[in-house]
């Protein structure tokens, strides 16, 4: 039978053993908390090249839109749709609607309906960009 | 043994937790990716309050970076901080190439009429050649008042002037032996674009571009705010010129004793010993004097005197001549470009305006059908009418047209 002193001692050397294996085990956990979040890592995601703008139904032929989201106009003719890219040329500015052409409220660069340089400093041309209509006959506009 | 295995996985959790707790401690970052370099910068994560700078350099697309420098994903103020160009004032000329410049936006060319860098850093604003030359001369240590010497070392590839110099060496009063020389050195070299600020954050902003562009509103000093604009007011100008005197037998600088800022801007304007005519004080300093006379034409000159003028009958014309206008044809004028950074007026093409002896349209005036001219202020959007010279009683000889033989008969009493 193991005296007092014994029991004392043990139970020290137990209550150590107990602390040291919880500190590691908390340790551990947070190391490997911390290395799946480092693992798990997003980083920002790439910029978007594709906007899926609606239901192709929402612009009916012969309008005019204009999708700030892109920003673009979105234009329905005779022809189907095709896009104008409203940044300016210049410097990458939101152009605005200006009478039937646009112009730039950071320069003054101004451009015709068809988005050719009327003023500078800009020099081209805006943007054509690439409309698909998805097989769910949404409208999808390409910035790339 | 043990103690050592429990001293060190406490240690180990505590580093542990340290890192979770400071990692928590960072701001959640707000990402902007501005159009003209799709690079993220977290920027506004502290940012977020200041007022956007100008509509021509709207955050979304220039966003901070490309003008500040700086680290662009760092959340801690000072590591963000610690690549900045130029501290709070990106546009201070030793660092404005890298702030400010490229082809389409300040060093292009002075045919697209965006070369501001290269002019400003060639003009008497920024060398302060004429004050060096002058000193220089009267103390003997030059033969003629040729500019040889600006605050830094300057060269101009291609001069187109006759008043042009083709390069300055950097002032160095260390080798002069006349004293005054080397006394104007040390208290009159602080002035001007090209110069070392004075140390204290009301100073920050008193050099480069934002000396003029950058001016203080309602009751912060000069500077003091982030903003760019072509609207300068006079009080602007006023933070360099008309603040005082040059004192030459101390070599020091005297300001004015009649400042704080009078109320009355007839008081205020000018120095108390200067004549004046109504317009000169009515209108401010910008509304006259063109960009070519503040910023340069791109030539080193030798004094102010060879880069100024705008002269009364610039306007007004002469007893023989009414001043020179031009119509506006062709939708690239600089004009439209300066009337829409400053849209104090709207300008139309067809319309006609006056024009400079350089040709330069002077875009916030236009002739009005009944012969008398019309001039919008640029800072006020004030509008004042004024009538030619020509048809009136004025008497004054064509060619005499320096502002002195206005202000014989038109100068105001204060």
């Amino acid at each position: 039978m193991r005296s007092n002193a014994e029991m004392s001692n043990l139970s020290r050397r137990d209550l150590f053993k107990l602390i040291t294996t919880a500190l590691l085990a908390i340790s551990g956990a947070l190391g490997l908390g911390a290395l799946f979040r480092f693992l798990d890592y997003q980083t920002d995601p790439p910029l978007k090249t594709a906007f899926d703008i609606g239901p192709a139904e929402d612009y009916p032929a012969g309008s005019r839109s204009l999708i700030a989201e892109v920003p673009a106009l979105l234009i329905h003719d005779q022809n189907g749709f095709s896009a104008l890219s409203l940044v300016c040329t210049h410097l990458g500015c939101t152009i605005a609607q200006n009478g039937t052409g646009f112009a730039c409220p950071c320069h003054g660069s101004r451009y015709d309906a068809d988005g050719n340089v009327l003023r500078g400093p800009a020099q081209k041309p805006l943007r054509h960009l690439r409309v698909e209509v998805g097989s769910d006959q949404h409208v999808i506009l390409h910035t790339d | 043994m043990k103690r050592l295995i429990a001293l060190g996985s406490a240690l180990l959790l505590l580093a542990i937790v340290a890192a979770w707790w400071a990692n928590s401690r960072q701001p959640k970052p707000i990402v902007l990716i501005p159009t003209l370099t799709g690079k993220p910068e977290y920027c506004l994560t502290c940012h977020s309050d200041l007022p956007e700078i100008s509509k021509s350099h709207p955050i979304k697309t220039f966003g901070c970076v490309i003008c500040h420098g700086g680290e662009a994903l760092a959340l801690n103020a000072d590591l963000a901080h610690s690549t900045m160009r130029g501290g709070a004032n990106p546009s201070d000329l030793s660092v404005v190439q890298e702030s400010c410049g490229g082809s389409s936006c300040h060093s292009g060319t002075a045919e697209q009429n965006n070369n501001h860098i290269q002019r400003v850093l060639t003009s008497v604003q920024a060398t302060y050649a004429g004050a060096i030359t002058n000193i220089l001369y009267t103390y003997g240590a030059e033969g003629d008042l040729t500019a040889r010497f600006g605050i830094r070392a300057v060269a101009d590839a291609q001069v187109t002037t006759s008043t042009g110099v083709p390069a300055l060496q950097a002032f160095d009063p260390a080798g002069a032996s006349n004293p005054a020389i080397q006394k104007f050195a040390v208290n009159c070299l602080f002035c001007h674009l090209n110069a070392q600020p004075l140390p204290g954050p009301q100073f920050d902003r008193l050099s480069g571009c934002a000396a003029c562009h950058t001016p203080g509103i309602g009751s912060l000093p000069p500077g003091q705010i982030h903003k760019l604009t072509t609207a300068i007011p006079y009080t602007q100008c006023n933070t360099c010129h008309n603040r005082g005197n040059y004192d030459l037998r101390a070599m020091a600088f005297v300001p004015r004793s009649d400042q704080p800022q009078a109320a009355d801007r007839v008081q205020n304007y000018y120095q108390p010993i200067a004549q004046f005519t109504k317009c000169e004080y009515e209108l401010d300093c910008i509304d006259c004097h063109t960009r070519t006379e503040a910023m340069g034409d791109g030539d080193i000159h030798s004094n102010e005197t060879q880069i100024q003028y705008i002269q009364c009958r610039t306007c007004h014309g002469t007893p023989t001549q009414l001043p020179s206008t031009k119509m506006l044809t062709d939708p690239n004028d600089i004009a439209f470009r300066q009337a829409q950074l400053n849209p104090v007026v709207d300008l139309e093409l067809g319309q006609t305006v006056i024009v400079t002896d350089k040709g330069e349209p002077m875009w916030n005036t236009r002739v009005l059908p009944d012969g008398t001219y019309q001039l919008v202020g640029k800072a006020t959007g004030q509008v004042f009418t004024f009538r030619p010279v020509m048809g009136s009683g004025c008497t004054q000889n064509g060619i005499d047209q320096s502002s002195a033989y206005c202000h014989t008969c038109h100068a105001v009493q204060r």
